[in-house]
Order: structure tokens, then sequence, then C-alpha cells
């Protein structure tokens, strides 16, 4: 099939940016979209015209590295899938596809459709984690944890962090990112200790790393390539609720 | 902000349903309008929670309204589509937020601080609210800019209703896809009686 | 030069106790001011660099990725390996250690296999306690599986995301540490050298992806944990960013790669489907316990699988091992897939596929059984192909997955270089010649968290370690190294894109050094390398320059350095005259093409050192105490 593409393009963070139109031509529907875009980069360089930066890397779904905006759909029109899953026969023949980055204050873009992420590492940083350094731990079995529990903290530990929610939120907010971590731990035995302490530093830090409000629109929930629940940033509300007025 | 507007969400259906009372005639409705203005503590009680509530919901919306514009300062080129793109209602929970407030500064205007006709029962001298009503909602224009603003209500409702637990921490598998029934029930329910009256009004009286 | 393990003389199961407290220690008070760099930030560089932190060091870690969080141990499906016996089955710290030996063709060392194995244990407990959730019974415990053919259940897991967890385990004690200040992150830095100063490791040079900036980082030691380098093949489930250059260029430097043609092909990934194929993904190979492999008894028949009568379909790996099945180990599995192909039975548009059959299974325990053990699986097959196998039989290939050989390594982990310490699948220590099902994640997560923090303290505490600075002439030289390479090939502008250079060296390293070898193919193999790295100096293309971000001139880097170890993983298999493991030389095998070791003259690890085009072997020498040498046999 043949497909008309349209790209944005942007120097660095600073530059304005703007769109610019790509031929791909005899695509299979075998490829996946990233393929199709490695078609049209190899005929760039044998024009020599930059190639289009694009952040990807397992090619699995699961590294949370592919990261652009497809017709409007971060990681394309597909529920529960992410870009480099998306293969080409989602799409017809004489198509125009129109391909931006993940846009939001926190998420600069660094060139064409690659953007920043760092800020969801700062939010890991202030409290994703339970204290415990490598040495004797206890025996696993010694912390029964029920099925129940685990599984709704591995539900919300499914995330792979690529950053779609934010992307497709109208408000840039992380609270879907920021509440599965919370959730995960706060099902957990051992997440106890630190639980509000936790839910306390990792909102704040998310509130300063400038991600908006949420406003419950949902639309976190439908991008996300691991369809993790809105139930988490409820959980996550609680926590917070509880926390904040607990605190001394 | 979800409290305080869960605070409008409650009055709304009891002002929808007290002036369902128009269509019981004329006496039933003005007794009705003045039993509340005769009632002191309970108008002034009201008033100034729902001053307050609107308030703090207002203020809250800008604040908040204002923080996500820049947390996102470059909208897409193209919508997504419909199996990732949230509902119109929850989307612009801002405007039609804004178009309600001027609304009801105007409906106020309009109502509490409009013409005092008054009118007798037994003796009793009060505001003829009903003529009032019917000489308002016999204007065409009157009329289909209240029914918008009215839909936008609903639309308002519909998502604030329900949201207001998520926000509040309630959410569950089982009672959610309830709330978000019973929320646009609601929304329904008192976006739709409060449109019968101008349209019954306009077209049958 | 004979190489030395370094293992004490101690009775196995006690070596690493004793030898753990004959250690010199580093008072905790003085551990900030020794500098670690860490290179790589997977289950191996991750929990090592956390720990590292948590001791008090001062860590600077090193990703390519945008977070430490993306590393591709992520993409493990499976599960660990644990001795815990806690199913009650008769599992122990010593069958786990006798099966990984004899897994791995005897051809690992096993005083580190025997480690290994007891720390299987800590593992668990560890990450349990980070948070880690895996799947566990109604009663509150952990769950096991079986794996890979494993005759116990001995496999922990988290659905089939067991990779992800464990990384996101490590990732998040390794953010503490970033927050603690123990530990400074380098996000999008490639390592481009490795700066030796006095015959000690003490520094490295990378380049920042974003700006293109070559920079200079000392330290008092260096751990690589830069995963393996199945990419060579152009085609592999391996991520496309993952590459061998950390490894390369210390082995420039004088480390020695060891064992380079030790590869796993692992036998069920989703074929390839066109040239325009970018990379492979895998399935787990938890589906051979219910998928039947077959092709069709006749050769070129293009009927529908559907269509195609019971008898006549060749449940071949059923036939031949009458008592594996199905779930011989990935090495044989593989090898049998590729002879169908071969023999011109193969399935599918391409002809180069068979197929995993799920019909017996639904038929015996229903569609929603099937699809409650393996629907993310079939979802994702779906979604790859369009086709459903629910309805369809899956067609698989074997695909190249993981590396067992690597950077050569002591007892401790250290390379023959001073100072430079190596984890993970980066280094060729504990698989031999074929990895074990749910072994590698146990691997990195050993030599990470349990492993490298104490010998790296231990080589610490007891060198002499004079102050480096990046302003000597030995990081200069570095700096001036690197960047004339980047300069060589930005200069070449020539006519071929660095893609179609990887795929045409892939193609060269599947057909020759690929799932079977023999003599002619190798030696052309290495022939074909060298004029194609001939031409990769004059003839490469790649846009833009090195002021900015540039992707091209990444892969540029890397697929220089493919390039060379290429032709080194063609040398060692041509010289490895036996077959083992992963490893196949058709000169050797039995008349049932089974694979035939010569532990007389190869029983032995097969260490490279760097020499320009033809590499000098060095050999350690195994020795098998306690798993008595056999033949491997699954029938």
């Amino acid at each position: 099939m043949n497909l008309k593409l349209r790209i944005w393009r942007q120097k660095n963070a600073n530059d304005t940016g703007g769109f610019f139109e790509f031929e791909a031509t005899d695509i299979s529907e075998d490829m996946s979209f990233l393929e199709m875009m490695d078609v049209v980069n190899q005929q760039l360089v044998k024009k020599d015209i930059d190639v289009i930066e694009f952040d990807h890397d397992c090619r699995e779904g699961i590294c949370g590295m592919c990261s652009m905006v497809i017709n409007g759909a971060a990681h394309g029109p597909q529920r529960g899938v992410t870009t480099c899953q998306l293969h080409m026969r989602s799409f017809k023949d004489g198509d125009t596809i129109t391909i931006e980055p993940f846009r939001a204050k926190s998420f600069p873009v660094v060139k064409d459709l690659k953007v920043d992420r760092s800020a969801f590492d700062r939010i890991q940083e202030a409290g994703g984690y339970i204290s415990v350094d490598t040495g004797n731990a206890p025996d696993a079995h010694s912390i029964p944890v029920g099925k129940a529990e685990a599984d709704r903290s591995f539900m919300a530990a499914a995330c792979i962090g690529c950053g779609a929610c934010v992307a497709a939120c109208q408000n840039s907010s992380a609270m879907l990112f920021t509440g599965a971590k919370v959730a995960q731990y706060a099902l957990l035995p051992q997440g106890q200790p630190e639980r509000e302490k936790r839910v306390l530093n990792m909102v704040r830090t998310m509130d300063d790393m400038g991600f908006g409000n949420c406003t419950n629109t949902g639309a976190c929930e439908m991008a996300c390539p691991k369809e993790i629940s809105l139930e988490n940033i409820a959980l996550m509300n609680r926590e917070f609720l509880k926390a904040s007025t607990s605190e001394r | 902000m979800g409290l305080a507007g869960a605070g409008w969400t409650l009055f709304v259906a009891g002002h929808m349903a007290g002036n369902m009372l128009i269509f019981a005639g004329p006496e039933t409705f003005n007794r009705y309008g003045h039993a509340i203005v005769s009632n002191k503590p309970l108008l002034y009680g009201t008033e100034a929670f729902l001053i307050l509530c609107l308030v703090v919901h207002v203020a809250l919306g800008i604040i908040l309204t204002i923080e996500n514009k820049k947390a996102k300062p470059k909208k897409y080129a193209v919508a997504a589509n419909p199996a990732k793109r949230s509902s119109l209602a929850s989307s612009f929970m801002a405007l039609h937020g804004s178009i309600i407030l001027v609304f009801i500064i105007t409906h106020l205007m309009t109502f509490k601080y409009g013409p005092e006709y008054l009118v007798e029962y037994g003796g009793e001298t009060m505001r003829d609210l009903h003529r009032l009503t019917l000489e308002v909602f016999s204007d065409p224009l009157y009329v289909v800019g209240y029914v918008i603003c009215l839909i936008l209500l609903g639309f308002h409702l519909s998502h604030g209703a329900s949201s207001v637990f998520q926000s509040l921490g309630l959410n569950h598998p089982r009672y959610t896809p309830v709330i978000k029934k019973a929320g646009f029930v609601y929304a329904l329910v008192v976006a739709g009686g409060f449109l019968s009256q101008p349209l019954y009004i306009f077209f049958f009286m | 030069m004979s190489l030395q393990s370094n293992e004490p003389n101690e009775p196995i199961d006690k070596m690493w106790e004793n030898h753990k407290f004959k250690m010199q220690l580093v008072n905790p008070a003085n551990r900030r001011k020794f500098k670690v760099i860490v290179v790589g930030t997977g289950l191996a560089g991750g929990a090592a660099a956390a720990s590292l932190g948590e001791m008090g060091y001062n860590v600077e870690s090193f990703c390519i990725q945008d977070s430490a969080r993306r590393a591709h141990s992520i993409a493990a499906q499976g599960g660990i390996n644990a001795a815990k016996n806690y199913p009650n089955d008769g599992d122990s710290i010593y069958r786990l250690f006798y099966d990984t030996v004899k897994g791995g063709d005897f051809r690992s060392r096993e005083s580190n296999v025997y480690r290994l194995a007891q720390n299987s244990n800590l593992i668990i407990d560890h990450c349990v306690a980070q948070g880690v959730p895996f799947a566990r019974e109604y009663g509150g415990m952990l769950t096991n599986r079986s794996f890979g053919g494993a005759q116990v259940s001995r496999t922990f897991y988290a659905r089939g995301q067991t990779g992800q967890q464990l990384l996101l385990g490590a990732y998040s004690a390794l953010m503490r540490q970033v927050d603690a200040g123990t530990v400074k992150m380098h996000t999008r830095h490639e390592m481009l050298d490795l700066v030796m100063v006095n015959g000690q490791a003490r520094g490295i040079i990378t380049r920042d992806i974003i700006s293109g900036k070559i920079d200079k980082h000392a330290a008092d030691v260096v751990v690589l944990c830069t995963g393996g380098y199945g990419n060579v093949y152009f085609l592999s489930t391996n991520a496309m960013n993952s590459n061998v250059t950390a490894s390369w260029r210390c082995h420039k430097k004088g480390a020695f790669f060891a064992n380079p043609c030790f590869t796993q092909i692992h036998p069920t990934c989703i074929p390839v489907s066109g040239d325009h194929q970018s990379k492979l993904t895998l399935m787990s190979e938890s589906l051979r316990n219910d998928g039947r492999v077959w092709v069709p008894k006749e050769k070129g028949d293009k009927r529908a699988p559907n269509d195609i009568p019971e008898a006549e379909r060749d449940y071949y790996l059923e036939r031949i091992y009458p008592s594996f099945g199905n779930l011989v180990p990935r090495d044989v599995a593989s090898r049998q897939a590729k002879f169908r192909v071969d023999e011109g039975r193969g399935v599918g548009k391409t002809g180069v596929a068979v197929y995993l059959d799920f019909a017996d299974a639904i038929k015996r325990d229903g569609q929603d059984t099937i699809s409650e053990k393996y629907g993310n699986l079939f979802q994702m097959y779906e979604q790859i192909t369009g086709e459903n196998p629910y309805k369809v039989p899956m067609k698989i290939y074997p695909a190249v997955h993981y590396t067992m050989g690597g950077l050569w390594v002591d007892y401790n982990l250290m390379s023959n270089l001073d100072g430079l310490f190596v984890g993970g699948e980066a280094n060729f220590s504990d698989h031999g010649a074929n990895r074990l099902g749910a072994s590698a994640l146990m691997q990195g997560l050993s030599d990470g968290y349990f492993i490298l923090p104490n010998t790296v303290g231990n080589y610490l505490a007891s060198q002499t370690l004079d102050p480096v600075s990046t302003e000597m002439p030995e990081f200069e030289q570095a700096v001036q190294e690197s960047t004339a390479q980047i300069d060589r090939i930005l200069g070449a502008k020539g006519s071929k894109t660095v893609d179609e250079f990887h795929r045409e060296l892939g193609h060269i390293m599947w057909e020759n050094v690929g799932m079977s070898r023999n003599r002619q193919g190798l030696s052309d193999a290495i022939q074909k390398i060298g004029d194609l790295k001939k031409s990769f100096w004059t003839d490469v293309k790649v846009t833009g320059d090195n002021k900015y971000i540039n992707h091209e001139l990444e892969k540029a880097n890397r697929v220089a350095d493919f390039l060379e170890l290429g032709s080194l993983m063609a040398q060692d298999a041509l010289n490895r005259e036996e077959s083992c493991g992963g490893h196949f030389r058709e000169e050797h095998q039995t008349p049932e093409h089974e694979a035939k070791r010569d532990d007389e003259n190869f029983s032995y690890v097969a260490a490279w050192e760097y020499s320009g085009d033809t590499a000098k072997l060095h050999k350690e020498e195994l020795t098998f105490e306690h798993v008595k040498l056999a033949t491997r046999s699954y029938k």
C-alpha cells in the first residue's frame, strides 16, 4: 500500500517545529508501524536528508520506549497496544497518517518525535520503591499475600512508563503513572511502612514537575497500552487524602 | 472542586423538583416561592452555602484550568479516533462550566432580581412569580438560550456527578459502573425536568 | 597463556561463603571515597549499582536508554528459577546446579554455577521484599511452574512479564539510591571506550546520545553489565539498540572474549514475514507445554493446516524424542525445526516455519483454560500476524535470543584486565554452551545483587589505586580514538545505509554461523565478513553530523563493532571441532543427527585475545568433579 505521512519535525526543544509531508510507498500490511518508519528513513538517507528521529527499542511492547501520537492517539488507534506493536494492516491504501510527538510541558521534545520523559524518573525517585537493602531479606514465604491483592498489585505494576497517559490527557496529568506505582506498593504488605510518606512525596514531585491535574476524563486509561485502570488514580486520591490529613 | 460541585448538584435537583409546581397552577407555585423567601434562616443559610460552593468551585476551576493549559502548551493537530477519545462532556467541563456561570447570573437577574409583580392570596401579598415565568418563557430567544444552557448543565452534571466519587477515591469495579450510570440518569432527570417547564409554557400556555 | 579462574580451593558448597569471609573489606566510612562506574542498567547493572550505592560507594551508572527502566532484561517473559523447593518435589541447590551444568552441555565452570544455584534463593527473598508481585496461590504463598523441560517446578513468575517485574524492582532500588545521592545516573550515554591506566581499568569514554559530546569519566573500578550481542545477526529477539560496543571496545583494550560462538537460538519465535523485518518476537517457551509441533509429511504441501489430515502430519519432536516430546531443550527443538525446513517441509508463505498447534489442548481443556494460560501471548501473536491461533495453528521458527559467550571473567567476575568486572549476559560464565529457560534472570540478579558488590569491594580493598584524573593522556588518547572513528564514519559518505550493511552481516551470520555450522561455511563467513568490513569503511552513508542526536551515527558505531565480532564468532566456531549445546558442527554429529561432544579435546573455555583480524586463543581448562560428564539425551 501507499501512504501519505504528515510528520512533525522539530530540531530541538527551542525550535518551533512544523509538519512535513512524506510518501511511504510499497508498504506491506505485515509491517509494523515502526518498520514502515524504517523504510521511510532509509529512503531519506539515500536522499541525503536527516532521518526522522523517534524512540524505540524492544519492539515487543514492553520497554516503554516508543512514544508517538498517530492520528491524534497516543500509540495509534487501537487500545492496549504500543506503537511498536501496531501493524500496517490497521491502515488502508491511500491513507494520510499524521504523526506527532507526545505533547506535554513536562515532556519537552528532544528532536522530531523523541521527547524527554525523565520527569517520570524524578517521580519514581521520590518514593517509588520499598526501602530494603540487598542482604538477608526474610524468606519469601514469611510474608503471605492474598491472591486478590497480589493480582491487583501486579495489574498496577504492569505499567511500562511510556507516558502515553500524559500524552493523551488534555491536562498532561501524570496521575495514572503515579497512581499505578502508589497502588502497586499500597496493596502489598511490604509497602505498608512507607505508605504515607510515599504517596505524599510522589504526588508532590509530580506536581513540581509541571504535570497538570486530573479531571477524570479517562483519556489516560484508553491510551494506556497496558490498560492500567483508573481505579489506581482513585486509590492514590484516597491514599493522599488520608496521608495529608494525618501528616504531622 | 468536586465537593463544591456536589453542593450545587444536590441543589439543582431540589430546585428542579420545586419548579415542577408550575404545572400545579399559579397559586401553588407562588405560595411555594413565598414559603421559601419567608423562611429566612433557610433562605440565607442555603444562599450562603451555595455562594460558598460556587466561589470555591469557580475559583478552583479557574486555577486548575490555568495550570492544565500550562501543562499542555500545544494540542494535537487531529483528534483521536472514538475508541481512544474521552467523552465530550468530560473534555469540555471548563467551557460549559463558564457558560453555566453566565447563565446562573442572568437567571438570577431575570427571576430573583426581576420585576416584582405582586399577587394576593387569602389576604397575603406575595410575588407573582408565575406571571413572571410565563412572561419570560414566551420570548422565543430566551427559551432557546435557556434550553441550550440547560443541555449544557446536563452535560456538566453527567460527568461531574460521578466524577466526584473518583476524585474522593471511590472507585470499585462493582459500584463504579453503577455510579456512572446513576450520574448520567441524574443529569438526564434534572436537565429534562428543567427543560419541560419552558417548553411546556412556550408551546402550550 | 593458561587462564586462572581464581576459584578458591574450598569444597564447592562452602566455597562462596569461605571466600567472602576471606575477602578484604572496605570500611563503611571509606566507601564513599571510591568511585565505581557501572555501565548498563539491566538486571545485573541495575542491581549492582543499587547494591553498591546502598553499601555507600560513590556510583556512576550509565545507560543508553532514556531511563534506567528500559534495559532489555525487561522483555524476559517466562520466569526465574530458584531452588526453594516450595512445591516439595525434590528440588535442591545441588539439583539446580546439576541441571544447569548438564543443560549447559558441560562447558561452564562448576564453581560459578554452584554459587548461582545458592544465590537463586536469596534473589527470590530479596525481590519479594522489594515488592515484586510474583504469582501467588489463594493461600497467599508463591506459586511455581515447570519450565523448559525441567523435571521440577522451580520457576517463579509474574504472568508473562517476569523480566519486567524484576527489572522494575532493581530500577526502584536504583532510583532510591539516586534519591539518596549515592548513585548518579547518566541516561542516553553510550560507552565508547575503556581507559586503562597503569594496567588497571580506571575510566570510560562515553558519547552523550543527545548532544553527541564525547565525555571522560574516571573511577577506581569499572563494572560492565551491557548485555549480549545477539544483534550481530541483525534479526534477533534483542532490542533494537542492544549492542556489543562496550564489550567489544574492552576486548580491543585487552579483555578476552570467551566462547563467542555459543549463541542460543530460541525455538518459539514468530517467523520472519518479509525483507522489511526489523526484529523478531519471542513467544514464551511455556507454549510448548500445551502446543504440539508439526509439519506436513509431504514436501511442499501447500494445503491450509486445518485441511491436512492427522495421518499426513509429522509431529516430529514427539516422534524423535518420545520421552521429552515437545519439551526438549531449546537447542534441540530449534535444530529439528531447521532440519524440517531444510528438507522442504516448512510451512507458511515463506516455507520457513513450523506449526505449533493448540487444537488438541483446546479440545482437551477448553478454550477458556488455554486462554487463561496464554491469552496475552495469543493476543500478541494475532496482533503481529493477523491470524487467530485459537482457530489456526501458530507458525513458529527459531530466532537468535541469547548469547552464552561474553567477556571472560574469573570466579570474582573480574576480566583478565584488573579492575574491569563484567556481569550478566555480557560475561560468559554460567551457562556453558546452552542456557536453560528461566536462568538468565537468575544469573543477572545473582551477579548484580550478590556477587559483584562483594568482589568489587574486595578488589578495591586489596589494590593500590593511584589517583587518576580525566586530564591524563590515557583519557585524551581514548577520546581521540573515539572521535576519529566517528569522523571516519561520517566522512565515508558512501552509498549504502548502515542497515544495509547490518542486514548483510546478519544474513552471513545466520546462514553460516547460525543453528548449524560447517568448516566450509565458517571459512566463507570469515572471508565475506572481511570484505563487508572493508566496504563498510569506504561505502557507508550516514547523514547529519555529531553535533546533536543522530541515530544513524549511533547505529553505524555499533555495526562497525558487530562486523569485527562476527568474524571472531566464526573463528571460534571453526576452532571448536565438536558439537555442544547451541554450537552444532555438521562434521560432528551422531548418525541420528544428534550433537557429538568432544570432551577430551574441547573441554575448555576458548578465550580470545584481540590482535587485529585473527585473534589469539587462550584456554581455561574445565574440570567436572561433581557433575559427571555424560551425553545429553532427551530420547
